[in-house]
């Protein structure tokens, strides 16, 4: 399950951080073929230090990608298949009793890994997927009093299936707002799925990709997107266009605080793409979408795709509307 | 139509009503034209464009309307400066009614401003000032109501709301700053052009002039304003005074006009200093207000002494001094708004100058009759005295039987060839000037010495003093009894001597008068040593009780108060003034951006609302376009200017402009060759 992580040397500018997202983008673009970008919205979600929602009918290659992007980073993997049984000790681990030394030791559970792949996770009982939210929060678990650390870069990136809901327990609004970011990948283009059924012919599509980087670079990474310059201009707009959504007729719930953070932090390391060390609003406007639209809760009752691709129409609207600094 | 659209409209009418009342108020508009731009007014604030679909045809009633005006200018009935106002009025009248389009906008307002300046040229007063404000406000907020119309498409609602309020507000601060300035600061005489020395609101009044014609209608009659105001001493202490104020006498009738032979001016000045308290004559102080519009000294019947005169311009107040010129009269030298001065004369009903006094010719100018005076004057005023010899018994018979056998009335129009005789015989109906011309010459038919007086009768307590209106102008006659002098006898009905205008009128007008007297002394009249007096008493130490100044060397509580109002005010000021300097600059890279905007607006790049420079150029690099290489690196130094903490250094901004020109240039050169290419081929 786990890759041999190949150590190297710290992203020193941004213009090397680009390559080395391209060098990771490049690789998940091998496994997922056609979603170049998507492929840079994942990396940009890493980089943010964000957790990724993967939402899409079955067999479009959330799983591959998320496989890939592990393998191309170098991260300690673990996949958990979400079902109606599963129980918060299945994923956070538990205390088991040795009768050797007759004491409690804890296990870890799957989630003690670098990136972790929470498949259909809107099949959990709700204290299930509480306990994953919460470490995804915190970047520890709590249990018996102890604390346990998740090993950095601890990434989510979970999937749900936006179309079949029955005997499923959808996540509440206020636990989608810890996912920085929510996407969909769709099906691939008719000319990539003939040319993945010549070339490949089943073979499995992780094959072809290769490690390219490792947890220290993903942290240096990180660091540096943490740390570009976010003017005072740009967090303006930021505001104003959380106020936007706030205002809008159409919308009851706009943007949190932790979305407009979200936004900020997302649209820094979208500024890496271009070797900036400085976000511009057109980085914010890049991300505002994937960033917000499972974050604002519309009026109307539709919900489902539907309110998704509303949600995402109604923030493009407010994007454009907003004007945004000169 | 739009929300917007209808008030604008309603703006620019009622602004267009303030341009015309703002004429209309000096009283010299005739009424016809008053009328029909009034009732023009009242179709377009209904919205009746009753001329929308006959715009030229109707343009033939304003031509219609030139040729009237236009003959009343060549007959003298009207003043060029009046008549010319009149038209605008017109003019504006027919613009009001016609089809609401940008043109007629404009043409309503372009004569809006016509009106405002020939409202100047006519009057001045403070009604003026008013309607010029009005004019200002209201034409302002149309104008920008109507650019705000031009911008929004159509079909989208007006934001009436958020136009009006902060253009209601900035026009709020520039009135209070120009009435603030015009308080503030020593004023001009802006009032040059007028034709005559501001009348204000009203008609002429006085009609003082060096003849009296017959004949006419006596509208003055009904003019309730205010010309003369005085203070007696003693003061007679009654309600209504029904004196005679004089102001000139004529000798000479020559059938239609009263002249006077009397004394040519003697140029000989006098200003005579008075000393109040002379035995058994009464002392007036006397004022003579804008609305009187003459020269002529005017006081209580026969007249003893006058002096300390003054003069009051809008430019201030100075001495004058006064000359005796024909007929009785004195004149004031300068002009001038208004005069005041003293006068010491005889009681009321006492008699003036003694005959022996009087040169021979003007004793002889008191017999003269007209050449072809009617026969039957004389035959009259004989059968009337039935031998009666006595002057002064003799003109109160006669007088008696004028009031008896004829009415007064004012509707009298036309000359007529012997006005005298008309009235006696034809008519039987005649105002004061018709009773006392025929109550002269019959005494003179008769032997009897007598003439003609003009000045004012009446005399209404206000205020400790008396005040006399242009309705009160009035004619009587002086009979010389000898031993006596001159002896006023009034053969016009008393019912009729004094001014007949509605009480209502009187009130409004009083209510005017005192506003305007009010800004007359505290605008108008508010000097720089009026501004020093008022700094001074407030700094002034309070005087006791007892009058001697207080030992306390601090300032009064007045002056703590006004130092508190200054400071708050200062302070108001400040905090403006520092939001304003706090207000947030444009980025020196956000004009560098504007620049090279306007660069690429040369090159007609289709560019979708709110697209930022950054969002061009990915998309113009996406689509792999020809000025993609130029732009790129200076959409990159921009962003890095603005967003990125890295300022442009000096002359880099020139330098990338010079770029981005030359490649702007480079591809509109390239796109014509590309065009021209073609046809070329073709050609050959």
């Amino acid at each position: 399950m786990n890759q041999p992580a190949r150590v190297l040397s710290p992203v020193p500018s941004p213009a090397s951080a680009r390559s080395a997202m391209e060098r990771i983008a490049t690789q998940l673009g091998r496994a997922v073929q056609g979603k170049e970008a998507q492929a840079q919205l994942v990396v940009t979600c890493v980089v943010a230090g964000g957790h990724l929602l993967l939402e899409d009918v079955p067999g479009v290659g959330k799983t591959t990608l998320a496989e890939a992007l592990a393998r191309a980073c170098g991260l300690s993997f673990s996949r958990v298949q979400f079902t109606a049984d599963l129980m918060p000790a299945d994923i956070l681990g538990a205390q088991v009793f040795h009768a050797q030394s007759a004491t409690f030791q804890f296990r870890p559970g799957p989630l003690f890994r670098q990136l972790v792949l929470a498949d259909e996770l809107n099949r959990a009982p709700p204290r299930t997927q509480s306990a994953l939210l919460e470490a995804m929060a915190q970047g520890q678990v709590s249990l018996d009093g102890a604390t346990y650390p998740l090993p950095p870069p601890f990434t989510v990136v979970a999937t749900q299936n936006p179309v079949d809901f029955s005997g499923t327990y959808p996540l509440p609004d206020s636990q989608l707002d810890r996912f920085m970011v929510r996407m969909s990948l769709g099906h691939p283009a008719p000319e990539v799925e003939a040319r993945l059924l010549a070339t490949r012919g089943g073979a499995p599509a992780l094959d072809a990709v290769e490690g390219v980087s490792g947890p220290e670079e993903v942290a240096s990474l990180r660091a540096l997107a943490a740390e570009l310059k976010l003017d005072a201009a740009v967090a303006e707009f930021v505001v104003r266009l959380a106020t936007a959504t706030r205002q809008h007729g159409d919308i009851e719930r706009g943007a949190s605080t932790r979305a407009v953070l979200a936004l900020g932090a997302a649209a820094r390391a979208q500024a890496l793409w271009e070797a900036r060390d400085f976000v511009t609003p057109g980085d914010v406007r890049a991300v505002l979408v994937p960033c917000w639209a499972h974050r604002v809760l519309l009026r109307s009752a539709v919900q489902g795709v539907t309110a998704r691709d509303e949600a995402a129409h109604l923030l493009e609207e407010i994007a454009r509307k907003v004007p945004a600094p000169r | 139509m739009r929300q917007g659209s209808r008030l604008r409209l309603v703006l620019r009418d009622l602004g267009s009503g303030a341009a015309f009342a703002s004429m209309a108020v000096s009283g010299q508009l005739p009424a016809w034209t008053l009328a029909l731009y009034g009732l023009a007014l009242v179709c377009a604030l209904a919205g009746w464009r009753l001329f929308a679909r006959r715009a030229k045809l109707t343009a033939l009633l304003l031509l219609v309307a030139a040729v009237v005006l236009g003959m009343n200018v060549l007959a003298g009935a009207l003043n060029l400066v009046v008549a010319a106002c009149g038209f605008a009025g017109l003019i504006s009248a027919h613009r009001l009614l016609s089809a609401p389009e940008p043109a007629t906008d404009g043409q309503v307002h372009l004569s809006g401003l016509l009106m405002v300046a020939g409202g100047a040229a006519l009057s001045g007063e403070l009604v003026y000032g008013f309607f010029l404000v009005a004019f200002s406000v209201l034409s302002s907020l149309s104008l920008a109501l109507g650019v705000v119309e031009a911008a929004v498409p159509e079909g989208e609602p007006m934001p009436v709301r958020e136009v009006m309020r902060p253009l209601a507000k900035g026009l709020l601060f520039a009135v209070a700053g120009a009435v603030a300035f015009f308080i503030l600061f020593p004023r001009l005489n802006w009032n040059m052009m007028g034709p005559r020395t501001s009348p204000g609101l009203g008609a002429a009044t006085t009609g003082f002039s060096d003849t009296v014609r017959l004949g006419g209608a006596g509208t003055i009659k009904g003019n309730p304003r205010i010309v003369l105001r005085s203070t007696l001493s003693p003061d007679p202490g009654k309600e209504y005074l029904d004196a005679y104020w004089l102001g000139r006498t004529y000798d000479i009738f020559d059938g239609q006009e009263w002249t006077s032979v009397g004394r040519p001016p003697r140029g000989r000045l006098f200003m005579v200093t008075l000393r109040p308290g002379a035995e058994g004559l009464v002392h007036q102080r006397m004022e003579l207000l804008p609305a009187y519009g003459a020269r002529t000294a005017v006081a209580l019947e026969s007249p003893a002494r006058l002096g300390n005169a003054a003069a009051h311009t809008q430019t201030g107040s100075r001495r004058i001094t006064l000359q005796e010129m024909g007929g009785g009269e004195v004149r004031f030298l300068d002009p001038a708004t208004s005069y005041t001065y003293e006068a010491y004369s005889l009681p009321p009903g006492g008699s003036g100058d003694k005959f022996e006094d009087l040169p021979a010719d003007e004793q002889d100018a008191l017999l003269t009759l007209p050449e072809a005076i009617d026969a039957r004057v004389g035959q009259t005023a004989a059968r009337v005295l039935n031998g009666e010899r006595e002057p002064l018994a003799a003109a109160r018979k006669l007088a008696d039987w004028l009031q008896r056998e004829h009415a007064y009335t004012l509707e009298l129009s036309g000359d007529v060839e012997d006005p005298l005789a008309d009235f006696l015989f034809e008519r039987k109906a005649g105002h004061c000037e018709h009773f006392a011309t025929a109550l002269t010459l019959m005494l003179r038919t008769q032997g009897i010495r007598a003439r003609l007086a003009t000045g004012f009768f009446g005399g209404e307590r206000v205020a400790g003093g008396y005040i006399v209106r242009a309705g009160d102008a009035h004619a009587w006659t002086h009979v010389l009894v000898p031993g006596r002098g001159f002896v006023t006898v009034d053969a016009t009905p008393p019912s009729h001597r004094a001014s007949q205008s509605s009480v209502v009128l009187q009130r409004l007008l009083a209510l005017y008068e005192a506003m305007e007297a009010g800004w007359r002394s505290a605008v108008v009249d508010y000097s720089f040593r009026d501004q020093m007096d008022v700094a001074r008493a407030l700094v002034r130490p309070p005087r006791s009780r007892t009058g001697e100044e207080k030992p306390s060397r601090l300032p009064p509580l007045r002056a703590w108060a006004a130092a508190l109002v200054a400071g708050m005010v200062a302070y108001a000021a400040w905090r403006v003034l520092a939001r304003f300097l706090d207000r947030e600059r444009p980025h020196e890279a956000t004009r560098f951006v504007d620049a090279v905007e306007a660069q690429l607006a040369s090159a007609r790049l289709e560019r979708p609302e709110g697209e930022t420079l950054e969002d061009l150029d990915a998309r113009l690099t996406r689509e792999g376009h020809p000025l993609s290489p130029a732009l790129s690196p200076i959409t990159r130094r921009y962003l890095e200017a603005r967003f990125g903490g890295r300022p442009l250094r000096q002359g880099e901004a020139a330098v990338l402009l010079a770029t981005l020109k030359r490649a702007v240039a480079d591809e509109a050169r390239r796109a014509a060759d590309e065009s021209r290419t073609p046809r070329a081929r073709r050609a050959s």
